[in-house]
Order: C-alpha cells, then sequence, then structure tokens
C-alpha cells in the first residue's frame, strides 16, 4: 500500500504534464482554430527546432546573454546588497535608486536603453542584468542584515578585520539567503531575456518566438514556449541543485538536535 | 591585570532619549580570579563585559588591560555567549580550529589542537556535526572550546549558562570549573544566578539596577577544588548565598522605588 502510494507521489508531476497536455489536445480539437494547434502538433514541432542549426544558435546566443547577464549581476549586487545591509551609509545611499527603480518593468526601459546603446547584446544584456540585480540585492541585504553580531564579535575577537569579517562571516553566514534572491534572479533573466528579444527583434529564443507569430506558424509559436518553459524547469532545478549542496548546514529536516549535554 | 577605571556607559534610545546603563564602574581584576558580576537583568553587566572585551567603547571612563587602554577585541580576551553566536556553516571541528588558523597555526597542529579540545569539552565523536544537530548544552561546549582554542588570557562569559535547563548547567559549572583549575585563566563571568555566581567565583561584584552601579564585593573564601555536592551542604556556602540574595533584593526595591 505504501509502495503504492510513493509510487503515485514519484509520478505525480509527470501525471499532471499528461493531464495538461490532454485538456488542451481537447479544447484544441474542440475549438479548432488556426492559432490554436493541438498538443501534438506543438510538441511534434519541438524536435524539428532543435534540429534546425539556425534555431540553436539563436537559443545558444540567448542563453549566452542570460548567463553574462546574470554572472555579473552577481558579482555586483552580492558585495552591494551586503554592504547595504552592514552599513546604515551605504544603505541609505542606494536605497532611493532601488525604490525608484525597483517598480519599474525592466521591460520598459528597453526602448530608451535601445535608443541609447543599440539592438545588440549590450542592451539586452543590461536590461537582463537590471531584472537580475534588485532581487539579489534585496536578499543579500536581508541576510547580512540579519547575521547575529556576536558572531563578527567572536571573529573579531579571533583578530579578523572589518573586511576579512565581511568576507569569511557575513558572506557564509547570509549565503542561504543570498541563493534564495538568486535563484528568483536566474527566473527573473529569462522572463527578461525572452522579452528583450521580443523588443530588440535580432537574435535569440525569443526571436524564434515572435518571428513564427507574425508568419503564422503557431505550431512554432506553441513549440517555443514549450522549449522555454523546459529552459526554465531546467536550469531552476540545476541551480536548486547546487543551492541545496551549498548550504546543507542550513536546511531544515538537518535539524535532529541530539538529547546530549 | 584588568583594571576598569570610573568606566560609564550612556544609549541613544529610539526618541532621543538617553538610557544610563552604567555609571561610574571601577574594578580591578586579578590575574588568574575567577570574578563573577551579579546583578538584575538590565543592569548593564553585560555591557561591562563587552567593554573590557572592546565590542563596545564606554562613554566615559577607560578599560585597561595590562596597563594599556582597551581599544578593540583582541584574541587575548575570548568572549563565550549566552546566543553560542558558533559559525553555523562550520562543523565542530571546523568552528573549534577557527581561531587558531586565524592566528596562523598550521593546519595539521590546529586540527589535533582542537581535537584534544573537543574531547576535553567532552564532545569526542561529534567532531563532523554542525551546530545545527547539537542541543544547546553541546552548542555552549563548541563555543567554549573555540574560544579555548586560540588561547585568550581572559574569558569574557556573558551568561554562558542563560540559555540552558538547570541539569545541563549544572553540568556545565562543573566541566567549566575542571577545565579552569588546569590553567586557571583570568575568568569574567556574567549571570544573574546567586547561585551560579557563589559556587564558581573567588569574588562576587554585585551590581544594582540601572543605571548599574557597583553595590558591593563579596570575596568567596570557599575551598578548592570545589565540589557541588559538598558546596550545598556546606554553612559558608549558604550564608553567602543568603548574604548576596539579601543583597539583591535590596537593589530591586531600590529600582522599584518612584
Amino acid at each position: 500500500m505504501t509502495m503504492v502510494r510513493t509510487l503515485i507521489s514519484r509520478l505525480a508531476p509527470l501525471l499532471a504534464c499528461l493531464g495538461l497536455l490532454g485538456i488542451w489536445q481537447v479544447a484544441a480539437l474542440v475549438l479548432n482554430t488556426d492559432s490554436f494547434p493541438t498538443a501534438l502538433e506543438a510538441l511534434r514541432a519541438v524536435p524539428s527546432i532543435l534540429g534546425d542549426k539556425e534555431s540553436l544558435i539563436n537559443i545558444g546566443a540567448s542563453l549566452r546573454r542570460m548567463a553574462i547577464a546574470f554572472s555579473v549581476a552577481l558579482v555586483v549586487s552580492i558585495p552591494l546588497g551586503l554592504m547595504m545591509g552592514r552599513s546604515r551609509l551605504v544603505a541609505s545611499f542606494f536605497n532611493p535608486l532601488l525604490m525608484i527603480t525597483y517598480p519599474v518593468p525592466k521591460a520598459a526601459l528597453m526602448p530608451i536603453i535601445m535608443l541609447w546603446l543599440g539592438v545588440g547584446d549590450i542592451a539586452k544584456m543590461l536590461v537582463i542584468f537590471l531584472g537580475v540585480s534588485l532581487p539579489v540585492i534585496y536578499h543579500s541585504l536581508q541576510g547580512a542584515k540579519a547575521v547575529e553580531e556576536k558572531m563578527l564579535w567572536s571573529g573579531a575577537a579571533m583578530g579578523l578585520s572589518a573586511p576579512q569579517r565581511m568576507i569569511r562571516i557575513v558572506l557564509p553566514a547570509a549565503l542561504p539567503e543570498i541563493l534564495t534572491g538568486c535563484r528568483t534572479g536566474l527566473v527573473l533573466a529569462l522572463i527578461t531575456m525572452v522579452t528583450s528579444e521580443m523588443i530588440a527583434r535580432q537574435s535569440g529564443a525569443g526571436n524564434i518566438l515572435f518571428n513564427s507569430l507574425d508568419m503564422g506558424q503557431y505550431d512554432t509559436v506553441y513549440a517555443m514556449i514549450i522549449i522555454i518553459g523546459a529552459m526554465g524547469i531546467g536550469i531552476d532545478a540545476a541551480f536548486e541543485k547546487l543551492r541545496a549542496r551549498l548550504v546543507r548546514w542550513s536546511e531544515p529536516g538537518f535539524d535532529l538536535p541530539l538529547s546530549f549535554a | 591585570m584588568i583594571e576598569i577605571d570610573r568606566v560609564s556607559q550612556t544609549f541613544q534610545t529610539s526618541g532621543r532619549q538617553s538610557h544610563l546603563a552604567l555609571s561610574q564602574i571601577s574594578l580591578t581584576i586579578e590575574d588568574g580570579a575567577f570574578v563573577a558580576i551579579l546583578g538584575p537583568s538590565g543592569c548593564g553587566k553585560s555591557t561591562l563585559l563587552y567593554i573590557v572585551g572592546g565590542f563596545v567603547s564606554p562613554t566615559e571612563g577607560v578599560a585597561r588591560m595590562k596597563g594599556k587602554p582597551i581599544a578593540g577585541p583582541g584574541p587575548d580576551r575570548g568572549p563565550v555567549f549566552q546566543e553560542f553566536a558558533l559559525f553555523p556553516w562550520k562543523t565542530v571541528l571546523g568552528n573549534v580550529m577557527y581561531g587558531p588558523r586565524q592566528q596562523g597555526v598550521k593546519s595539521a597542529e590546529a586540527e589535533a589542537q582542537s581535537r584534544q579540545l573537543i574531547e576535553m569539552v567532552g564532545l569526542k565523536g561529534f567532531e563532523d556535526f554542525y551546530p545545527k544537530e547539537l542541543s544547546g548544552g553541546m552548542k555552549q561546549r563548541v563555543a567554549l572550546a573555540r574560544t579555548l582554542a586560540y588561547h585568550p588570557a581572559v574569558l569574557l562569559m556573558d551568561e554562558p549558562f542563560g540559555a540552558l535547563d538547570a541539569h545541563t548547567r549544572t553540568r556545565l559549572q562543573n566541566d567549566l570549573l575542571n577545565i579552569w583549575e588546569r590553567d586557571r585563566k583570568t575568568v569574567l563571568f556574567v549571570t544573574h544566578s546567586v547561585d551560579e555566581a557563589v559556587f564558581l567565583s573567588d569574588k562576587v561584584v554585585v551590581m544594582t539596577r540601572a543605571p548599574g552601579r557597583i553595590k558591593e564585593i563579596v570575596d568567596i573564601n570557599l575551598p578548592r577544588p570545589r565540589r557541588r555536592a559538598d558546596l550545598l551542604l556546606d554553612p559558608r556556602y549558604q550564608k553567602y548565598v543568603v548574604e548576596i540574595e539579601r543583597m539583591i533584593d535590596d537593589t530591586s526595591e531600590d529600582g522599584l522605588r518612584p
């Protein structure tokens, strides 16, 4: 009985996907319009996109931009967030800037950025950078703020200087929170990546999507959405695995205090 | 020797009010003495410890260590906090090795010393555990080992057993005394337990309610090594406890007076 139950819970995600595809298939057959291909048609278009060299180059270009922008955003945002969390001066300087940029949809900045930087890689990477930075800064800030004062004092008594305490105590102590921000940032990177390519069409996964929309190749449109979604799931799952490894020491479930004085 | 010379501490509270935490404290602590600072909560006794640690600088007055004014934290003064303040991303061994490694001790040597210390505080077999996996008492043992590992001349203990249950507290008090008997470091031990102060110390500094002043300093002339079971029956011990408890009662009433 329990084996059946574990089997069902293991298969649950797969069953959910199959169910969704089933509903899609039936709905498309019932509605029967050109702009809504059936699930099977869309799935059939997936291998033809992945088999096409041109498409792969486009998707590769997207991923490359995303990876570069994401990495640069982390390199800038983590130190900035940590410093904002530990220094009132730094926080009061950068806080207004962040408050202004926070509610602005980053894609809305795309037209201005395109005017300044053109429609090339730099403009798109800047938009992704902006999208990733805010959650990473915010979570790094929260993580740094929450570091116990006494932990820093213990380090100071051992002879750690202020910069050493920042790198060797604040950074690892805030790491679980920082990585939560990175995970949010990663998903936002994917979203801003596609949006930027939708506005500045030149290359990339978003470019394929919207070009095929213009040309009325609806099965390709849906196939591309499936591919982007799968990429999102894959990247997120890989990151989650890395995250769990890095902060194993802080995971709940690992929390089994032994009864021993 | 630690000299605290007319130290006062004022904190800015919200609403631009200032709160006088410590008022004109003067105290001398001899090398190798076990001194308890005892007082009701909010009397500034921890603040006094933080000033000696160099974590807080006094608003007025000066604290000196071996004649030199204390300007900041240093490895000659090792703190042990009620909150343990262990590094949660390090194992027990990693935590204990942290100080010696920072002092430039070679990895293998630091590890050997640390393993020895871990055994001394009774945690052999737990070297590779993370703090999260340990009980409160075990965490405080790790914290003590971590501080002893870099050989501070003075131990600054900030209500170290305050968060532990009575049974665990008793065991740790006994173990602390056993460890202290070996090398007789100077210990400054903040507590609000009269019992604990008398059992452990050579000298009990009784403080008044805020603003913290020294009400009295009581020398505890009880033989060492001390065993809890013997002391509890000793009339001298009982007399000290009653005497000090009365002093604290007085200071509490002082605090309640409008």
